[in-house]
């Protein structure tokens, strides 16, 4: 056993006909950060949701910590926790009621709860407002307490559901240190997130999701690498002497580079295998050469960004927009329904 | 069994946390009853005047016959509403963690019955006190006062499990609020918690029978206005069934819950 879950041709389609997940299979191992990536509406949650007992799938197998999620749900829910995208807290409650009820769903030992909340609340910079209501917590503070009240029985398994959602940068980077921490403590954690920076930052394995399917699946260095190299794009100076095909034709002939193209309006593209930054001082030197002057030069790294756009034809923004109105939508009809 | 009583206990422990911090609320729920006593004891005063009445309430006095029916429609408001704490919960997610929760499903329904029970109790022993102190007398006594309390409870319960039961497919708070008004109203008027029985038309009167709200209003009004009747424990035995067919249909309803 060295699956903390496995997923065999999962799909789900709701009672009102959306097919959310359309058939896909993956596995987690354990100790590592597995990281689903994807626009709003591709089918994280529902994957999530279901991966955990909360819907009931409509065909495919889900292996949890070893459990059978439909055969043995109560087995499979003791060993993992989860923080929704909702930030599920009461907040008519105390930061530590909060905690403490969540000990107490796990049929935890009062001095165990205890304990554990102190160092929980303490580690999420909350001990001193244990006894504030939630209502007069910030959302930052919020997020914090759910996942501390989701770890309170440290579970082996996490599920982080667009955990840093509408945070602030250094809240988010707050949050991105926990989860390493939690790591390095052995702890396998699922994370949802349409944050590019935040899979790219956090996870060991990435699967890229789009409208219900798995795009692509794996670390995301090697995903990146599969975009190609790095990219140079060059401007240069209006009133420049030299000859600047003749110094684009030599570029092309340099080891390592792999294509030259003009974008548009005087911008130039350089296509390198890799360690573009040390292209550029040669770059110039050439220029030099030719007599030709630069301008402008910018150096790009392919992101996940591309990644995506490799494999779903859009920007990750591009397909949010698209996909906020299918969801108002589908609320709106759901709605409608009851 | 056991881990079914201690779960029922922690998701009733939050709902009464908050509901003892609402201070506004708590407030209301003392100076309800004497405004009910007050007022409509006042005004219907008169209406014990005339022998006649007297005769069908059972008593002389108008406000010993109104008692119970404040206790109860007291009850009945607060129990009817436990289910809007459902689509509260579903709303900010919540519902979703104590699905996700290794807690026996059935013991959501029944924390959040048990929580409706102690506020309407806590309540109804207001009512109680402040009927004391308005001069009506309970003929059956301190006991009879507990049997009260006991019956209360209970209907508290098969009220809090059905609006329950309703709430884990409803979405929205105005979805339940007009379904549950739907029910409310017939089953405040067609039962015998406002006017007597016997002053009611004969189609009323029929479906004020088979009404569960007549079954707890008759022997609460006994024990108040008569005293120990020997028919209460029918009347309790009837509640006691509502009840445990209450408890099996929110059980099952929340068994198979999911996030959907």
């Amino acid at each position: 056993m060295n699956e903390a879950i496995i997923v065999d041709n999962l799909k789900k389609t709701y009672s009102n006909g959306v097919e959310a997940v359309k058939g896909i299979s993956f596995s987690v191992h354990y100790g590592e950060i597995f990281g689903f990536l994807g626009p709003n509406g591709a089918g994280k949650s529902t994957t999530i949701k279901t991966v955990i007992g909360l819907l009931k799938p409509t065909s495919g197998k889900i292996i949890l910590d070893g459990y059978d999620v439909q055969k043995e749900p109560y087995k499979a829910r003791l060993s993992k926790g989860y923080a929704s995208q909702e930030t599920a807290v009461d907040d008519r409650l105390t930061a530590y009621e909060n905690v403490y009820l969540q000990g107490k769903f796990f049929h935890m030992k009062e001095e165990d709860i205890k304990k554990n909340a102190e160092e929980l609340l303490k580690m999420f910079n909350l001990w001193e407002r244990r006894n504030d209501l939630v209502e007069t917590f910030s959302g930052g503070m919020m997020k914090r307490l759910d996942i501390a009240a989701a770890l309170i029985h440290r579970p082996r398994i996490l599920f982080l559901d667009e955990p840093t959602l509408g945070l602030d940068i250094q809240t988010r980077a707050a949050i991105w240190e926990y989860i390493r921490k939690f790591k390095e403590n052995g702890m396998t954690i699922f994370l949802t997130t349409h944050y590019l920076e935040e899979a790219d930052a956090l996870c060991d394995r990435v699967a890229i999701i789009d409208q219900g399917k798995i795009m692509a699946l794996d670390k995301p260095g090697v995903l990146k690498s599969e975009i190609g190299g790095d990219l140079i794009t060059l401007t240069f100076s209006e009133n420049t002497n030299g000859d600047i095909k003749d110094f684009l034709e030599a570029v092309k002939e340099k080891e390592g580079v792999k294509s030259v193209s003009e974008m548009k309006n005087g911008i130039y593209s350089i296509v390198v295998e890799k360690n573009g930054d040390k292209m550029i001082p040669e770059l110039f030197a050439l220029a030099s050469k030719f007599n030709v002057g630069i301008s402008s030069v910018r150096l790009k790294r392919p992101t996940l960004d591309d990644v995506y756009m490799k494999y779903t034809g859009r920007t990750i923004r591009e397909a949010e927009s698209s996909r906020d109105e299918n969801a108002k939508n589908r609320l709106i009809t759901r709605r409608m329904k009851r | 069994m056991k881990e079914l009583i201690i779960d029922s206990y922690y998701v009733a422990w939050r709902e009464l946390k908050k509901y003892f911090r609402q201070k506004t609320r708590m407030m209301v729920t003392v100076i309800q009853p004497f405004l009910w006593l007050a007022l409509m004891g006042n005004a219907m005063s008169g209406l014990t005047n005339n022998p006649m009445a007297a005769q069908f309430l059972g008593t002389g006095n108008y406000l010993t016959f109104m008692t119970p029916g404040i206790i109860l429609m007291t009850v009945m408001f607060t129990s009817i509403f436990s289910g809007t704490t459902v689509v509260w919960d579903r709303r900010f997610g919540y519902l979703d963690k104590l699905l996700a929760a290794p807690i026996k499903r059935g013991a959501i329904p029944f924390g959040k019955m048990f929580a409706a029970a102690v506020q309407g109790l806590f309540q109804a022993v207001v009512i109680i006190i402040v009927a004391l102190l308005f001069g009506v007398r309970f003929q059956s006594g301190f006991l009879g006062i507990l049997m009260i309390l006991l019956i209360a409870g209970l209907l508290s319960f098969i009220l809090a499990g059905f609006s329950l039961a309703l709430s884990v497919k409803i979405k929205t708070i105005e979805t339940l609020m007009s379904l549950i008004n739907l029910f409310m109203m017939p089953l405040m008027f067609a039962s015998n918690a406002l006017f007597p029985l016997k002053v009611m038309p004969k189609w009323l009167q029929v479906i004020a029978k088979i009404n569960p709200i007549t079954y707890a209003i008759m022997p609460m009004r006994d024990l108040t206005v008569k005293g120990w009747a020997y028919n209460i424990w029918i009347y309790l035995l009837v509640i006691l069934v509502i009840d445990a067919v209450v408890m099996l249909w929110t059980n099952t309803v929340f068994k198979n819950a999911t996030a959907e």
